[in-house]
């Protein structure tokens, strides 16, 4: 964010640069089973965004020190391909990627039923192969798939989207040009079932009315982007 | 990547198929698995590809960086080949620097590209001395179930052969123009199991077997690139044995990467 309010990405009529009106979704699409050695696994591509999850587990703690006798420990990791995005990424870990795996294992330790599985790990990786804005929550999205599909406990899926603000004009769903110009990001982590929150960031700057609408277009995306998931788990795998 | 148990029974069943010359998966000894080839999936790499071998599933991305010539060769571009085996593609594999595994895959699969010289050096040159273009080849495993040299080969020469100079977003010029490959060189992997060699392991058989040899051959099917691996022994016999399958089978993944068809 910050001071390109001047670059036009929504004209009068409330059309943006790729065409959608301020409360529409990327095309979103989702396949389970893509890692046929997973235990579960899931791939989903969002506008040209492309991520791919995979869940390893119940397994062995190791290392023991990081184990716990009441629950099983959840081991996640958010990282981007070296050719995700259009200047090389080195390959590694960055303090950003860092963040992003933390705040996902905070979300996902909040629906997933770890005490039934004490002294044991979960792995959860996700691989982002092509990325344009929103990273984290389609990471996050994919992550929920791919435990559902490996058939680990859940009170819930959490399904991630980030709405915003360019223009002045609050939308949903950013992509590349209005994340890098636009003047607000919220993501969130809804549980479609109940409405309630695992995940809330923001940066940018928003007004309490904008940010109720980006909060209700975030919460109307989440229950589309649910009903996909939903349907990708009850179609079987790729 | 963490040392597996290398289970004894599961050797054990493997040589016992040798001497009927039969696999676990019911494949005759030269025959592959399944293999597809997929390019231009990844909209942010100038260049991609993903092989699917079984269920082994790899992709490759090529992207371009400016650099310095080197000082000894001013007039020439820099190919970088790097592999990476993430902890997303088996339950072995563990995050961290690169292991010894992946620096060996990395580095076999660019010599093959590289000695082969379909990639024209010079062809990158921007400013003698001064600016060149470095073409970067990364190779990423999502799903490990044995011979990723192979899949990281083919995915690896299709994405290279896909890619576009992006020298409309380097402001050089109008157009972007395709990175020039004149050859394409490709690997084949032999691993010995139950005391025989077989083509295309899959990850059993990797893991109950013993050494392998990967071989690279180029268009004309000259050699470009061998590597012996793990622990064994092996004899002029079996090399020419399994050099003459590679001589045809190259040929047939040539031909894949010549017909593959960008995604939709």
């Amino acid at each position: 964010m910050g001071g390109y309010g001047d670059v036009q990405m929504i004209d009068e009529n409330g059309v943006r640069v790729d065409g959608r009106g301020p409360g529409d979704l990327r095309p979103v699409s989702i396949e389970t089973g893509v890692i046929p050695v997973a235990d579960g696994s899931a791939r989903v591509i969002w506008g040209t965004n492309h991520a791919v999850a995979a869940v390893y587990g119940p397994m062995e703690c190791h290392p023991r020190k990081i184990q716990r006798q009441d629950r099983a420990v959840l081991d996640v990791r958010y990282n981007m391909a070296p050719f995700s995005t259009p200047d090389r990424m080195r390959p590694g870990f960055n303090r950003r990627s860092r963040e992003i795996s933390k705040v996902t294992a905070d979300a996902l330790e909040s629906v997933v039923l770890l005490e039934m599985y004490p002294r044991c790990k979960i792995r959860v990786e996700i691989e982002i192969l092509c990325a344009e804005a929103g990273t984290r929550c389609v990471g996050l999205t994919a992550a929920s798939v791919a435990l559902a599909h490996a058939g680990i406990p859940m009170t819930d899926m959490v399904v991630s989207v980030a709405s915003g603000k360019i223009n002045g004009v609050v939308v949903c769903d950013l992509n590349k040009e209005e994340d890098n110009y636009g003047e607000a990001d919220l993501p969130m982590g809804i549980l479609p079932n109940s409405g309630e929150l695992v995940f809330l960031q923001l940066d940018g700057d928003l007004s309490p009315a904008e940010f109720q609408e980006a909060w209700d277009y975030n919460m109307e995306a989440a229950m589309v982007v649910h009903q996909i998931m939903v349907d990708a788990l009850k179609g079987g795998d790729a | 990547m963490a040392i597996p148990i290398v289970p004894q029974l599961l050797r054990a069943h493997l040589a016992e198929l040798a001497e009927n010359d039969e696999r676990h998966d019911g494949r005759a000894r030269w025959e592959s698995r399944d293999t597809e080839l997929e390019i231009g999936i990844l909209r942010n790499a100038e260049g991609s590809a993903k092989v699917r071998m079984g269920d082994t599933i790899v992709y490759a991305g090529v992207k371009f960086q400016i650099m310095t010539p080197y000082p000894d060769r001013p007039n020439q571009g820099g190919l970088m080949c790097t592999a990476e085996i993430r902890p997303v593609a088996g339950r072995n594999w563990e995050p961290g620097p690169p292991s010894p595994e992946s620096i060996e895959l990395g580095r076999v699969v660019d010599r093959g590209i590289r000695e082969s010289g379909c990639i024209d050096v010079d062809n990158l040159c921007i400013i003698p001395g001064e600016k060149a273009w470095q073409v970067i080849l990364d190779l990423f495993a999502i799903s490990d179930d044995g011979n990723l040299f192979d899949a990281f080969a083919l995915a690896g020469i299709a994405a290279l052969k896909s890619a576009m100079l992006p020298e409309v977003r380097f402001e050089m010029s109008d157009s972007d123009r395709p990175l020039p490959v004149s050859k394409i060189p490709t690997m084949c992997s032999y691993h010995k199991v139950g005391g025989r060699f077989v083509y295309d392991a899959d990850g059993r058989e990797e893991l109950g077997g013993d050494e392998r040899i990967h071989i690279t051959l180029g268009d004309d099917g000259h050699v470009h690139s061998l590597q012996k691996g793990l622990k064994g022994i092996f004899t002029e016999s079996e090399f020419s044995e399994i050099m003459e399958h590679a001589q045809s089978r190259c040929k047939e993944l040539r031909e894949m990467v010549l017909n593959a068809e960008e995604a939709g």
